[in-house]
């Protein structure tokens, strides 16, 4: 496997045995009557790290988080915060802060009175806490905003407050719930930046529970994908995206074609896997399979090429253009092939004319590379 | 719009109105009279008033039913409240349906029923029947109102905003005074003001439950009636009535300014 590092230079204390986490789940379940949302889960969390949650609704993603803000106590297992056992620690008395997805700002009170609430219960002096109060509003921004009630902001500077009172008390955790959730598109991604800026400036330990899978590729140090209260895998948002580890994983995050198959042979760093829509793919061998065994062969839209002149060689498929979708940066195609299967083919438009004259019906021929997708066994 | 009233309207608004309000108009109207008789006008006066002012029966029947009313409105506020979080905070404990039930059910207990009890069990433990078995009997049938008031704003509440303020470190009695508390306050103010008229015109549990020297106003005016109509009855519910009217105006106003309030709040966040 070639090596798919992380965003930030020289940041992978995942990678370096001798880090120890910051944060670890030891086995954590939990169950609500019969339904059990957090199935026997492990993770490890560095120091600085912006961790993410990755998964559907209903995935144990919140109730992971709301464990270990003292919401919930698991069933079983324990969560350990810096050297210290969270079991039996109310929420009042953990050094970790949430940002709540509806933002939770409290109506009755001014920003500048949601922000210095928790430094209040700390019964923090008070000119200290009117100059903390003054650079967390400086922090996202909002210094000119200090004395209006919430209902007196746009949701954009909502969010901006319930950042600013979540860092307020400088916790050693920050759990982020849908941080960009209720913000529209455009302004969400002017505040995914800001947000990956802010972490970087502070380096306070952030960990985000998102839907989005976007969002937590844009944010991430690393990315752990949930289903049904388990972990599927945990890496850097480009081996998520480039090296799922399961069929699961790789429909999630991104778009993707499988192709199911029977392995034909398996020689050197080459597999032969005969598809069952009867044609061939040669893959390079990432992982070990055996002559006979069942596998998925899964491969982005962009790693194809279309084509609308015969090609020669390996890994043709040919096919009708089915369905054509203009995006400005990139076309995707629908090609429906003999076999009567769809492939979905993402092609950049690098030129603002494409030299490329396909349109609905015409026949198409479409290939990849041998290291373009992936084999995978589950 | 420029939309009119039809006939239909008219004729039937003008006889919903007079059904209404037509008796009350009569009773202040005849509050006013100079005649001692009640059915014949004899010009204006307020002299009915200033003979209220002397009528020492009338006066201190008035003085117990505010002190019945403040006392058990404010218990039965407290009460209520806490059993309203009770209910809509603490979704699975054993007993949590027959709670509901029992919480409930003197809202549709014939009050005649609900008197007649009180006053079996403080005779059983040897009570002594007067200012406090009234305020006692008050405070158990207006508690329930208090609840259900509360109880429905609770639901709406956003639980999130106790969650965020324990997870900044308050306490869960610091979140109790400090947000659900001030939240949930115009329901709590609405649960006491329920409550104390309820306990002002109660008539048939403060008879059942009384004793000497607590006869409540209701009580005085409905034994004078029996002795015959006086205006001074009239200028006493005329003033009672003024009380309401100011009341309800008010709160009126106040909400009003709110909506205001809010809506320049909104046009605000909008300019951002």
């Amino acid at each position: 496997m070639k090596s798919l590092g992380s965003i930030r230079r020289d940041f992978a204390p995942w990678i370096d045995p001798a880090s120890t986490p910051f944060l670890r789940f030891e086995g954590v379940t939990k169950r609500f009557g019969d339904f059990e949302a957090v199935d026997d889960l492990s993770l490890s969390i560095f120091e600085s790290e912006f961790f993410a949650l990755l998964g559907a609704s209903g995935c144990g993603k919140s109730t992971l988080l709301r464990m270990l803000a003292g919401f919930e106590m698991p069933t079983s297992g324990r969560i350990v915060l810096d050297g210290e056992d969270m079991a039996g620690i109310p929420p009042y008395r953990r050094p970790v802060n949430m940002m709540f997805q509806s933002y939770a700002l409290f109506p009755h009170m001014s920003v500048e009175k949601n922000v210095a609430f928790g430094l209040k219960q700390e019964r923090m002096a008070k000119g200290e806490m009117a100059d903390r109060v003054e650079q967390v509003l400086k922090l996202v921004k909002l210094e000119d905003y200090a004395k209006r009630k919430p209902e007196q902001l746009s949701g954009g500077q909502r969010q901006r407050v319930a950042l600013a009172r979540s860092l307020a008390k400088r916790p050693k955790v920050l759990l982020l719930d849908e941080p960009l959730g209720a913000l529209d598109k455009k302004l969400r991604e002017e505040t995914q930046f800001e947000l990956a800026d802010l972490q970087y400036q502070l380096h306070t330990t952030f960990i985000m529970v998102t839907h989005d899978q976007e969002e937590a590729m844009t944010l991430a140090d690393r990315i752990a994908v949930m289903d049904k209260g388990r972990i599927l895998q945990v890496a850097t948002p480009a081996e998520i995206y480039e090296a799922p580890n399961s069929r699961f994983v790789a429909d999630f995050v991104g778009n993707v074609n499988v192709f199911e198959g029977t392995v034909r042979s398996a020689t050197g760093d080459r597999v032969t896997i005969e598809t069952s829509g009867g044609f061939d793919i040669v893959a390079e061998r990432d992982v070990p399979v055996e002559t006979g065994q069942k596998v998925s062969y899964v491969l982005r839209p962009e790693k194809l090429k279309i084509a609308a002149e015969p090609i020669s060689g390996p890994n043709v498929m040919e096919g009708e253009v089915w369905d054509i979708a203009y995006f400005g940066p990139v076309t995707s195609f629908h090609i429906r092939l003999d076999t009567g299967e769809i492939v979905k083919v993402a092609m950049v438009n690098a030129t603002r004319q494409s030299p490329l004259q396909l349109t609905w019906h015409d026949r198409a021929f479409v290939t990849f590379d041998e290291d373009a997708g992936l084999v995978l066994t589950q | 719009m420029g939309w009119r009233l039809s006939k239909f309207n008219v004729v039937s608004m003008v006889f919903g109105f007079s059904f209404l309000y037509l008796p009350i108009v009569l009773l202040v109207v005849y509050s006013f009279n100079a005649s001692r008789l009640v059915t014949v006008w004899s010009g204006f006066s307020t002299v009915w008033y200033r003979e209220l002012w002397n009528n020492r029966g009338l006066l201190d029947a008035a003085w117990v039913t505010l002190r019945v009313g403040l006392l058990s409105a404010s218990i039965a506020t407290v009460l209520g409240t806490m059993a309203a979080i009770a209910l809509a905070r603490y979704r699975r404990f054993t007993g949590r349906t027959l709670m509901t039930g029992m919480v409930y059910a003197p809202l549709v207990m014939p009050e005649v029923i609900t008197g007649l009890s009180l006053l079996l069990f403080f005779v059983a433990i040897d009570l002594d029947r007067g200012f406090w078995t009234v305020t006692l009997a008050h405070i158990s049938f207006t508690m329930c109102f208090v609840t259900v008031v509360v109880q429905s704003r609770l639901v709406s509440f956003d639980r999130s905003l106790e969650d965020a303020a324990m997870d900044l470190g308050a306490t869960p009695t610091v979140t109790f005074f400090q947000i659900t508390l001030p939240l949930i306050w115009p329901a709590v103010a609405a649960g006491w003001m329920l409550a104390f008229t309820l306990s002002l015109d109660d008539l048939v549990i403060a008879s059942f439950t009384t004793g000497p020297g607590a006869t409540t106003l209701p009580m005085k005016i409905y034994s004078q009636v029996r002795l015959g109509v006086t205006p001074e009855i009239n200028a006493v519910c005329t003033i009672l009535i003024a009380i309401v009217s100011v009341g309800v105006i008010v709160a009126t106003l106040i909400n009003k300014r709110r909506l205001v309030r809010q809506a320049r709040n909104e046009r605000l966040a909008a300019e951002g």
